[in-house]
């Protein structure tokens, strides 16, 4: 099965074990969404998506070898 | 009562007066730069007698309102020859605000090889000489007050570089701690603050009396809804007091945004153990604190107080922009480097962006290699010792890279470009262009609708809607600097419009007249217009609101972009003025 990298930031991390990412399977026009959910991760805890480092929503696809970045709302400065 | 000491140096002495009518409502950001824009001539130099240094507490400081404990200070800049204005946390805008000062002005031309104190208390302000101060940095500095005047003093300082008058010298703020960690960085405030001869102001609050709301019971109900707003957000309410301001380096690295060896990449492989997570664990495995608020009524509370490995106090934070400046763009991976710089910084009193970036554009150069911790902490020890070479550090990017020969200096009028490359990130392009301070991420950080999903979303990687998006939020910022607020609190108004509502009934009740959100503009905008006036007047045209030529010539990776956004866009910016 084709695999994407998936990156937790922040709180998130806590859903994969306190990791940093995990590779997770992916089948023919998956989501962002499909793939939160399969992590177990509740999109309201969710606030910053990338997909290869542009801005990304749940609907985004994605595909073989994607980096899929995941941040819950973040901001300083 | 409404308070404006004078301190003239040229005397030297102190007179205290009654704040003029004109200046009665305004504080913080509103109040410096209408002082400076009718008091200082705008094409003088700004180390010379005609320059002033201008000390303000934001409008809300001390009224109970909370995150409202802002210092703004203002002049003509030394760095950047525009207008200024620099704000910091920490206990001296709140200890002003309890003894009804709304601002001090330092003018004139001290007597020569002198230095002063100025002590402020319920009965005045006076000079005092203190030569034997001289050479100290802010740590010694401060300690010497609090073991003199006690606990409950807050202190104004430079370190060597404000002695100096170095392009890049912060002014310093002492925190809660009483430490001088809280700064007014940007713009070389540091120095003008020496060039009048004033190495340290002391503020005993004691026997004041705090401004007071004239509406007292809706002031409070106010008070209640905005603290309401800013728990329950889960930026304000959680992510910033867990993990600060550094968790901004994974999501910047991760938008391809994060400047990296002397903006030369978008990502730095290095990021990881700079991270906030990382620097979340690192403080609460060595036992230091995590949510540490810088001055007291601070609900956020994203200051750290970071230790060594030994559990012994380094520094607060260290703050996002440092963390950067001192690591992603000098290659640096070692984040107890970077607290070492930060506290060196903090002590010498320097602005950590201009700083760091003014070191990674000498590794550039070739005077140390990327990557090097060791040799830049020693780059910096050449600061506190006053060398030519240190000299050179502390004047800040643009300077020593004129001095090496190198092109690529990332500085808008003088002024270093912060942690967001305006390539990936063309939204705070075009504030880095247009804000009347130089390149100046605060003014009106675009990062948040480009980036961090808060208050629409605008494409960070396209030109379209950028304009807007920054002239809106510098208008928005240019009133909540002048209310006193932290600017973090605009992570929460922009999200929920019932938070704009609670700051303008803040103000209402604490003016005790009607005042709404499009008051609140309005004053945004006319701080806007006057600083505009002040630069145009200083020599300033649309030719200098413009990024360095790199950025629109040199593609980034990994997104492999240039600043796109047109000139005559950039020129609509400021169209309302």
């Amino acid at each position: 099965m084709p695999t994407v990298q998936v990156n937790l930031y922040a709180g998130l991390r806590s859903y994969i074990g306190g990791k940093a990412s995990v590779a997770v399977e992916v089948s023919p026009d998956q989501t962002v969404r499909e793939l939160l959910a399969g992590l177990g991760i509740p999109p309201e805890h969710t606030r910053i998506l990338f997909v290869n480092g542009r801005p990304a929503t749940t609907n985004t696809p994605v595909s073989e070898g994607d980096q899929v970045g995941v941040f819950p709302a973040i901001g300083g400065g | 009562m409404s308070l404006i000491l004078r301190v003239n140096m040229s005397e030297p002495c102190v007179r205290v007066e009654e704040s003029a009518e004109a200046y009665r409502e305004l504080g913080g950001r509103a109040l410096t730069s209408a002082l400076v824009a009718a008091e200082v001539p705008p094409t003088c130099h700004p180390l010379s007698a005609e320059n002033k240094l201008v000390i303000a507490p934001g409008i809300l400081t001390g009224s109970g309102a909370i995150c409202a404990g802002r210092l703004s200070i203002g002049g003509k800049s030394p760095l950047t020859g525009t207008i200024k204005e620099s704000n910091a946390g920490g206990m001296a805008a709140l200890h002003l605000a309890a003894l009804g000062i709304k601002a001090i002005v330092v003018e004139g031309e001290p007597p020569k090889g002198k230095w002063f104190r100025l002590v402020v208390t319920k009965d005045g302000a006076k000079l005092e000489p203190a030569d034997g101060l001289a050479g100290l940095g802010n740590y010694d500095t401060v300690a010497r007050q609090f073991q003199e005047f006690g606990n409950d003093v807050a202190c104004i300082s430079i370190g060597q570089a404000g002695e100096m008058r170095a392009g890049a010298a912060s002014v310093a703020v002492t925190d809660m701690e009483g430490r001088p960690t809280r700064h007014c960085g940007r713009g070389g405030m540091g120095a003008v603050m020496g060039a009048k001869r004033i190495k340290v102001i002391v503020i005993d609050p004691a026997g004041g009396e705090r401004p007071k709301p004239i509406e007292r019971e809706a002031f409070q109900a106010a008070l209640r809804k905005f603290a309401g707003i800013l728990t329950k957000h889960p930026l304000t309410g959680q992510t910033l007091p867990t993990y600060g301001t550094n968790a901004l380096a994974n999501v910047i690295n991760e938008a391809g945004a994060f400047p990296t060896r002397n903006f030369s990449e978008g990502r730095f492989e290095g990021v990881e153990p700079i991270s906030g997570e990382r620097q979340h664990d690192m403080i609460l495995d060595r036992n230091g604190i995590i949510a540490h608020g810088c001055h007291r009524g601070c609900t956020i509370r994203c200051s750290r107080i970071y230790v060594d490995e030994a559990g012994q106090y380094v520094t607060k934070g260290p703050e996002y922009e440092t963390v950067w400046a001192h690591g992603a763009d000098c290659g640096i991976s070692d984040l107890d480097a970077i607290a070492r710089m930060d506290r060196m910084d903090d002590d010498f009193g320097l602005d950590t962006i201009e700083t760091g970036v003014a070191i990674g554009v000498a590794m550039e150069a070739g005077v140390l290699p990327f990557g090097d911790a060791q040799g830049a902490i020693r780059l910096l020890e050449e600061v506190g010792k006053g060398t030519p070479l240190g000299r050179l550090v502390a004047s800040g990017a643009e300077a020593l890279g004129k001095v090496y020969g190198v092109r690529r200096i990332p500085t808008v009028k003088g002024q270093s470009i912060p942690a967001y490359d305006p390539r990936a990130v063309q939204g705070i392009g075009v504030t880095y262009a247009t804000s009347t301070m130089g390149a100046d991420h605060t003014a009106g950080y675009a990062v948040t609708a480009n980036v961090l999903g808060v208050g629409g979303r605008v494409d960070p990687l396209k030109t379209e809607g950028q304009v807007e998006l920054s002239r809106n939020l510098q208008i928005a910022t240019a009133a909540i600097d002048a209310a006193g607020l932290c600017l973090f609190v605009a992570f929460a108004v922009l999200d929920d419009s019932s938070a704009l509502d609670a700051i303008c009934e803040m103000l209402a009740a604490f003016y005790g007249r009607p005042f709404g959100p499009a008051d609140f503009l309005a004053m945004g905008k006319r701080v806007l217009a006057q600083e505009r006036r002040f630069n145009t007047a200083a020599g300033f045209t649309a030719a200098r609101d413009r990024l360095p030529d790199f950025f629109r010539t040199e593609k980034l990776p990994p997104h492999e972009a240039t600043f796109d956004v047109p000139d005559d866009e950039l020129d609509q910016v400021f169209n309302f003025t």
